[in-house]
């Protein structure tokens, strides 16, 4: 054989390699372009889409659903956000268990579990995230996708070098890419500029009276186990709290740095009527000091480092062998909801929303969010 | 396997591979990265292999670009027009040449935080300059690595801070004034030392002699279009956004790649793509090598081992394990030393002012660019004066290195009083 | 401007297949085919 035919024998064989990495790496990625079923509960008023509030997104990647929960009753009008970093997966989840539940007798309640749909179309590079994670329900498993923290840069992209916000803070390129840094967003702007306005138009236009974003945090960072409030909703968060301590939950309280922009706790209060919060929960999948990376770590959250952390003194959390498991998360965030809500009834009789099979903390805490989600493929 | 023996034995693959069979760096990672995803129990985990690369998606693509606009530069002989008039105007003066010439090293990274960009756009224009002038190769590399990545930490932009600024809340502002504390005497210095004493000033008579002579030399003030779209862009783009659009790094040196065509001298614009493809091709493997590597080090427990290990360091070597550790993932990349290691040091000085704290880590941070394998900064200043080994570059870079190493751990020590003060 | 960069993809990509085909070392080809295989994916996953 001569040179050239080894030559062209290595071409032939290196473009087969390359070409079938490409397809079964491209498979892999583009299954997670598939939105994962949510069941709603019969007490569903209206499934709605974002694009409702800014036709620009109309059956774009952005375009998440909305679920309207309307009370037979006026009452006050809550909205609840879950998946805006959708590497947060108790936010998510405690979101889909209000759609799954809920039955509202008294007010409406606007439920978006997928804030950033684009984000749960890909994992962050290098940080190793499993795609999916599974919780098994009594009559069969239920998978959901754990993504990124940005919009897929398939859909959004190139990053600008430099990405000056809506409200004019500066930061780095892939931060243009971020839901919770984009409020209130732009009409004319970027994907995620166009979500961040739909969302506040939503707010808006629906006279929210109390906007709920629900975070999870690395234990290694300040701002954990918090309640963030923006100042137009001190009060409601302090009644809350106690609330929630009569439960044996705390929090921590912390107001929304006025210096810290495009956040939803501070554009959303500053934009709109809505008493705005922010609730974080402790995630060791996403900290930097976190071992091995598996779905469990997601679900069990039990991680070696972070109890050698802990007795260093390096988190903001108590963390020891028994880990914080997502049901524990869950729970915290349903509470949460459960709680500021009331505490809106009590300030504001005008505004009561009355919730009746609300996902109960409780059992959430004690059996697992798969106790209250439902079964898989129910038509 | 524990975690950290699963990393332990990809590293040892890696040395093995890469020095004693001396297959490619890149190729070496890569295969390591394999290893070490079967040792985890994981097969061959081809989605986390691709998607750890595709981390250094962005990066490759500048390279590339940036690479092509240096061709470019070169075959169309305006790089010899800009060397004739640097030449012309400085020849007498030292200090003034070498001053100037570090800010042109500087500026690149100064507007886009990268050291790549200022090596490959800049670096390409100083880099013949010195060369003329009686400087070795290996020092004028040096001198262009350093200016590089003093201009990746110079404001106004500065990723390093911004990407540690998003893990901590931290808004990126008042950072100007420390990072120029940080960097302006250093530029100083650094010029003057790696420079003053190796280039000497000529006459007119022997200007003459070692102007470019190439008969494509291009001339007027044609030559000036390209480099000024490309550097006027990336300006523009960041003092007036309304103005100009931010169109990112790769497609400005594209548009500057196009002005080589039109303005400059003929050339085959195919054979500098390839050419470009070539010597870029190297480092792009190691990119997506090193991906491929970290993201299986996250997956099989092997980054929060190490992490682990240097915040678990007692405080009173807190600071020596910053001193270590940073420089030594930034082999890896800068960006990801920031973030991996960068946003749990911060949290652990957390009683410290972060703006000080961040602007220090940052300038640590930075030496990751002359870090082997990746060694960004390094490797590409060699190839800019045509030095076949970079590890002479890097021996030559190992005093300054340490002098701005020296002075982000000051930062960070003078952090506390300094907040008084400002 | 996302366009741009589909077209700037498209013209690299030409350039890397060109470079891995007409490399004569095999190493170096191995190394171009890693590189491709990225800019293939974000070419084709690009809606």
């Amino acid at each position: 054989m001569n040179r050239h035919t080894i030559l062209k024998a290595a071409n032939a064989l290196l473009l087969a390699g390359v070409l079938s990495v490409t397809w079964f790496a491209g498979r892999a990625f583009h299954r997670m372009h598939v939105n994962d079923p949510i069941y709603p509960a019969p007490g569903l008023t209206e499934k709605i889409l974002l694009s409702r509030y800014h036709s620009a997104l109309r059956s774009g990647p952005a375009d998440t659903e909305i679920y309207l929960f309307s009370g037979k009753e006026k009452g006050g009008r809550l909205l609840v956000l879950g998946g805006t970093h959708p590497n947060e997966p108790a936010g998510f989840l405690a979101a889909v268990l209000m759609v799954e539940n809920l039955q509202v007798e008294k007010g409406d309640v606007w439920i978006i579990p997928r804030a950033n749909r684009s984000g749960f179309t890909h994992n962050d590079p290098q940080e190793a995230s499993p795609q999916r994670f599974v919780l098994t329900t009594a009559k069969g498993d239920r998978s959901f996708r754990f993504g990124s923290r940005l919009t897929n840069p398939v859909h959004q992209w190139p990053d600008p070098i430099l990405h000056i916000n809506p409200a004019g803070q500066v930061l780095s390129g892939s931060d243009s890419r971020n839901l919770n840094r984009a409020y209130p967003g732009k009409k004319e702007g970027v994907l995620t500029e166009r979500t961040a306005f739909a969302i506040m138009e939503l707010i808006r236009t629906e006279g929210i009276d109390l906007a709920l974003d629900l975070h999870e945090a690395a234990p290694e960072y300040p701002v954990i186990n918090a309640m963030v409030f923006h100042e137009n909703s001190a009060e409601l968060a302090a009644v809350a709290l106690m609330d929630l301590q009569l439960q044996n939950m705390d929090f921590r309280l912390e107001e929304s740095p006025p210096s810290l922009r495009g956040l939803s706790h501070r554009e959303w209060g500053d934009h709109s009527e809505a008493a705005s919060i922010l609730l974080e929960s402790a995630n060791v999948s996403h900290g930097r000091l976190k071992g091995k990376t598996s779905a469990s770590l997601i679900v069990e959250g039990r991680d070696k480092n972070y109890v050698r952390a802990a007795a260093r003194g390096l988190l903001f959390v108590p963390f020891d062998e028994a880990g914080i498991p997502l049901k524990e998360r869950v729970a915290r965030h349903l509470a949460a909801v459960r709680s500021l809500t009331a505490g809106l009834g009590d300030m504001h009789p005008d505004r009561e929303i009355i919730l009746h099979r609300f996902p109960s903390p409780e059992l959430v805490r004690e059996k697992g969010a798969e106790a209250c989600l439902a079964p898989p493929n129910q038509r | 396997m524990p975690d950290y023996l699963i990393f332990l034995s990809m590293v040892g693959l890696f040395a093995l591979l890469a020095m004693l069979f001396k297959i490619p760096i890149g190729l070496s990672l890569a295969l390591s990265a394999v290893a070490g995803s079967i040792l985890g129990g994981h097969g061959i985990a081809l989605r986390h292999l691709i998607e750890g690369s595709f981390g250094y998606f962005d990066t490759i693509l500048i390279i590339f670009c940036a690479m092509i606009f240096m061709k470019g530069l070169e075959a169309s002989g305006i790089l010899d027009g800009i060397t004739s008039s640097l030449l012309t105007t400085f020849h007498r003066r030292k200090a003034g040449l070498l001053l100037t010439l570090m800010f042109l090293l500087m500026f690149p990274g100064m507007i886009t935080g990268s050291s790549t960009a200022a090596v490959l756009s800049t670096g390409a224009l100083v880099a013949p300059v010195l060369l003329k002038l009686g400087m070795s190769r290996v020092r004028t590399a040096a001198l262009i690595a350093m200016g590089a990545i003093l201009g990746m930490i110079a404001p106004p932009v500065n990723i390093l801070v911004m990407i540690m600024g998003a893990g901590v809340d931290m808004p990126y502002i008042g950072l100007t004034l420390p990072l120029l504390i940080l960097t302006i005497p250093l530029a100083v210095l650094f010029s003057l030392i790696l420079g003053y004493r190796h280039i000497h000033t000529v006459g007119a008579e022997e200007l003459r002699s070692i102007l470019p002579s190439s008969p494509r030399r291009t001339q007027g003030l044609r030559t000036a279009v390209p480099p000024l779209l490309v550097f006027g862009w990336l300006l523009g783009q960041a003092a007036f956004p309304r103005l100009i659009p931010d169109i990112g790094i790769p497609a400005v040196f594209l548009l500057g790649s196009l002005g080589c065509l039109v303005c400059g001298g003929k050339f085959n614009p195919f054979k500098v793509t390839q050419d470009a493809v070539r010597d870029s091709m190297p480092i792009l493997a190691i990119l997506a090598g090193v991906g491929m590597f970290i993201q299986i080090m996250t997956l099989t427990g092997g980054r929060g081992w190490t992490v682990m290990s240097f915040l678990s360091l007692p405080p009173a070597l807190l600071y020596l394990g910053i001193a270590v550790s940073m420089p030594l993932f930034g082999a890896v990349s800068a960006y990801g030393s920031a973030s991996i290691l960068g946003v749990p040091f911060i949290l652990a000085l957390i009683s410290k002012n972060a703006v000080f704290t961040s602007s220090a880590l940052s300038a640590v941070a930075s030496l990751g660019d002359l870090m082997p394998p990746t060694a960004l900064a390094g490797m590409f200043a060699a190839q800019v004066v045509g030095e076949p080994n970079y590890f002479k570059v890097l021996k030559l870079c190992l005093l300054p290195a340490l002098m701005l190493l020296a002075a982000g751990i000051g930062l960070m020590l003078l952090a506390g009083p300094l907040d008084k003060i400002i | 401007m996302r366009w741009i960069y589909h077209l700037i993809i498209a013209f690299l990509t030409i350039h890397l297949l060109v470079y891995m085909l007409g490399e004569k070392k095999l190493t170096a080809k191995i190394g171009a085919g890693l590189v491709l295989v990225l800019f293939l994916l974000r070419l084709f996953l690009i809606k």
